[in-house]
């Protein structure tokens, strides 16, 4: 007799019990104005980075010089040179295929197009110019929903775009990898490339964030009191 | 076709030193899609591997850009590396791909790649 009640178990684990829990904790705490949803985006990036990325210093670059940036443009993989990656001879992985295809497309927002990257299929990310990937890109969470509902998550991120504003999103998966050039912010007149490449991090290059001076930083990452900071009266 | 002896290493052999998918440059002939031309994507049995998601199938878009030369993943995972064909970013409105996308959001658009054997002309 067969069994009609037997259910397939899932081949993936949606969500944990923890990151039930965790994400119960955080939207109380946002809920509570401990911590913003922008606050806890930089910090999960923070802890996420791993080194300086080559991909910062590209987007500075093609700021400052107009003829750099019609080349990262048209050829992402040429481009990525100047800044000291050479797709085909030195991926982290030191094999240059097939984890790492030898393609890259920079995306090029505009004041009425944003860009944002993902991937539906599983995590294809452009490791040699932008380092590994944060677990939330991997997540099926994330790869899911993105495609159908980008403005939400977005906003989830801490990110509230213009109605008007075109969100372009951009799924990663067959060959080519993509980061995004976000427009260059206001307050960054003057700066030189150094300053520049600072405020680009990585969710900037992934198109969850936008570079603000003051807000997203590579350096000095400031640590944020919480607005309103919890008493432990019980110590007392 | 199955290779008779499988030699492991032969797709990273093909491309040390070019890049993937530089080393299939100029092997899939002429492009049957240009930038600009509005194509549908096919909804073509995927038995064993596919990199084309559902949610775009059946849906009509734009060839944003011819982006490279490759075998589609279809034969690639199975090393069939003898035919290469061209690729093509394809814009789509949102609205085009979830019928419950807000009006309010109109011109929110997705771009993906495709190999040629998804595409045809809408």
């Amino acid at each position: 007799m067969s069994d009609h009640d037997h259910k397939p178990a899932p081949m993936v684990d949606e969500i944990s019990d923890f990151e039930i829990l965790e994400m119960a904790v955080r939207e109380l705490a946002i809920e509570k104005g401990l911590f913003s949803a922008d606050d806890h985006r930089r910090w999960t990036e923070y802890v996420h980075t791993l080194g300086p990325l080559p991909a910062a210093r590209l987007v500075a670059k093609a700021w400052l010089d107009p003829e750099y940036k019609k080349l990262a443009v048209a050829d992402g993989v040429e481009a990525s040179k100047a800044v000291g990656v050479d797709w085909v001879t030195s991926p982290p992985t030191q094999f240059g295929t097939p984890s790492d295809y030898c393609n890259l497309r920079v995306l090029e927002d505009t004041p009425k197009v944003k860009h944002v990257v993902v991937c539906t299929l599983c995590s294809c990310y452009p490791r040699p110019i932008l380092g590994q990937s944060p677990e939330w890109y991997r997540t099926p969470n994330y790869r899911r929903r993105l495609v159908r509902w980008p403005r939400q998550v977005l906003a989830e991120f801490g990110l509230q775009l213009p109605t008007d504003m075109e969100i372009r999103v951009a799924d990663s998966n067959q060959k080519t990898r993509y980061i995004v050039m976000p427009v260059r912010p206001e307050g960054t007149e003057g700066w030189t490339e150094d300053q520049l490449a600072e405020i680009v991090t990585r969710d900037c290059l992934i198109g969850v964030a936008v570079p603000k001076p003051g807000v997203t930083a590579n350096t000095k990452r400031p640590v944020h009191p919480a607005v309103h900071p919890v008493h432990h009266d019980h110590n007392h | 076709m199955s290779k008779i002896q499988h030699d492991r290493t032969h797709h990273a052999k093909m491309a040390t030193g070019i890049g993937d998918p530089q080393c299939f440059r100029g092997k899939a002939g002429t492009p049957k899609f240009k930038e600009g031309d509005r194509v549908r994507i096919k909804d073509l049995p995927d038995i064993f591997y596919t990199r084309t998601m559902v949610y775009t199938r059946g849906a009509v878009g734009t060839v944003a850009k011819l982006v490279y030369e490759s075998p589609a993943a279809e034969d690639e995972a199975w090393d069939n590396t003898d035919k290469p064909e061209w690729f093509y970013s394809v814009v789509f409105k949102q609205k085009e791909l979830w019928p419950e996308y807000s009006d309010l959001y109109a011109n929110d658009t997705l771009e993906t790649e495709f190999p040629e054997r998804y595409l045809e002309s809408a």
